[in-house]
């Protein structure tokens, strides 16, 4: 399987890079091809909203950064990882420029939330957001995404419950 | 004189649902009562937001912010100045923490409430920052809600909501508010229909120019 891998690099944490070594480390072990992506603020530029990538030229982005190479490729990928801190409960700006072009295969989606000072109200929201309304609970696009799976990580033992987890996608 | 900040949270310009709302709301505002700035997100930035701008949310009474659903959560440059914001706070700027936060959030989707966790994505942020949180209007099927909003009668409960937040910020008051949901005057078959339509017909055209 071909994997991609897209952080956010301006607001890496030991906690983040920590659990981000040991996905590459699992993925790799299992002889899994994984694509890292380290997206800074330059790098991402905002979903305009225009879409063009669904009608004018599908799949590809009026903006040419580093976002629409990922788009252009996204369903060559078996597996799109995102990571990225957890701000009001919402992915940081960066990565949710990622997600609102469309960069993430359809076939798996792995969001992993991180931060130290994480709520529970804040937590709740993100995972909410991340899943809630995917799959068969999008009336609008039943199904386009299959799979959606959502992880947060505050400590070194969600790490390790995250990467035993991660084990069984491979 | 009250301050208010009325933020655009949409790149699409002149075509966004998200402007039309904003204006409506905007003209339930008297110009002589309050002293109103107008912010828009940007695509491009060097460096983050201005701080003009930041200044701007800073020194507000009352912010009503009116964006796009994007992906279930809140468009990505709308984020970026919510970030940006916060670090300025953060780095010890003074700001207003009794000003009242209005949000106004439309979507495609023809259920008003598929917005509900955006609105908990600015409730936490509120109370990160001990911002007096007032209440969300949250449309479904906004596109179609302005292509109808001349109609007379259609959409009272849509004209309600803007005069509760004309009032409840004349008012000032700090009591607990329930959100609004607005649905589209169209029933659900219909709309997912034309939005069939309409997807069809973009794809047709797209293949015709390939050929």
């Amino acid at each position: 399987m071909n994997a991609i891998f897209l952080v956010d690099k301006d607001s890496k944490t030991e906690l983040s890079e920590a659990l981000k070594t040991r996905i590459l480390e699992i993925v790799n072990e299992k002889g899994h091809n994984i694509e890292m992506v380290e997206l800074g603020r330059g790098d991402s530029s905002p979903c305009l909203g225009c879409f063009s990538c669904l009608t004018k030229h599908p799949g590809e982005c009026v903006n040419k950064d580093m976002l629409n190479e990922v788009k252009k490729n996204a369903q060559k990928y078996g597996m799109t990882i995102y990571m990225t801190p957890v701000i009001f409960g919402h992915f940081s700006s960066t990565i949710k420029n990622a997600i609102d072009k469309g960069t993430g295969s359809h076939n798996l989606q792995v969001i992993i939330g991180y931060g130290g000072d994480i709520d529970d109200e804040e937590e709740s929201t993100f995972i909410d957001l991340a899943v809630k309304h995917r799959g068969s609970a999008d009336i609008v696009h039943p199904g386009m995404d299959k799979q959606v799976d959502v992880y947060i990580t505050r400590s070194i033992e969600d790490n390790t419950a995250i990467c035993e987890a991660f084990k069984s996608y491979l | 004189m009250k301050n208010i900040c009325l933020i655009n949270g949409s790149l699409r310009g002149k075509e966004a649902s998200s402007l039309a709302f904003l204006e409506d709301v905007n003209r339930k505002l008297s110009d002589t009562e309050y002293n109103k700035t107008f912010l828009t997100v940007r695509a491009r930035l060097k460096g983050g937001y201005p701080e003009d701008m930041l200044q701007s949310m800073a020194g507000a009474d009352s912010i009503i912010m009116v964006f796009p659903l994007f992906s279930y959560g809140l468009p990505g440059a709308l984020m970026r100045f919510l970030e940006d914001y916060y670090r300025y706070i953060q780095a010890g700027n003074g700001y207003n923490k009794d000003a009242g936060v209005y949000i106004i959030v439309n979507c495609g989707f023809p259920r008003p409430r598929t917005i509900a966790e955006a609105v908990r994505v600015i409730k936490n942020f509120c109370r990160r920052l001990s911002l007096n949180w007032r209440f969300a209007v949250c449309i479904g099927s906004g596109p179609v809600v302005v292509a109808v909003k001349k109609v007379p009668f259609l959409h009272m409960k849509l004209k309600k909501a803007y005069a509760e937040i004309a009032s409840d910020i004349k008012s000032g008051d700090r009591g607990t508010r329930g959100d609004y949901f607005i649905k589209p005057i169209l029933p659900e078959p219909i709309i997912l229909m034309i939005k069939n339509r309409y997807e069809k017909k973009m794809r047709l055209a797209d293949e015709k120019s390939e050929r």
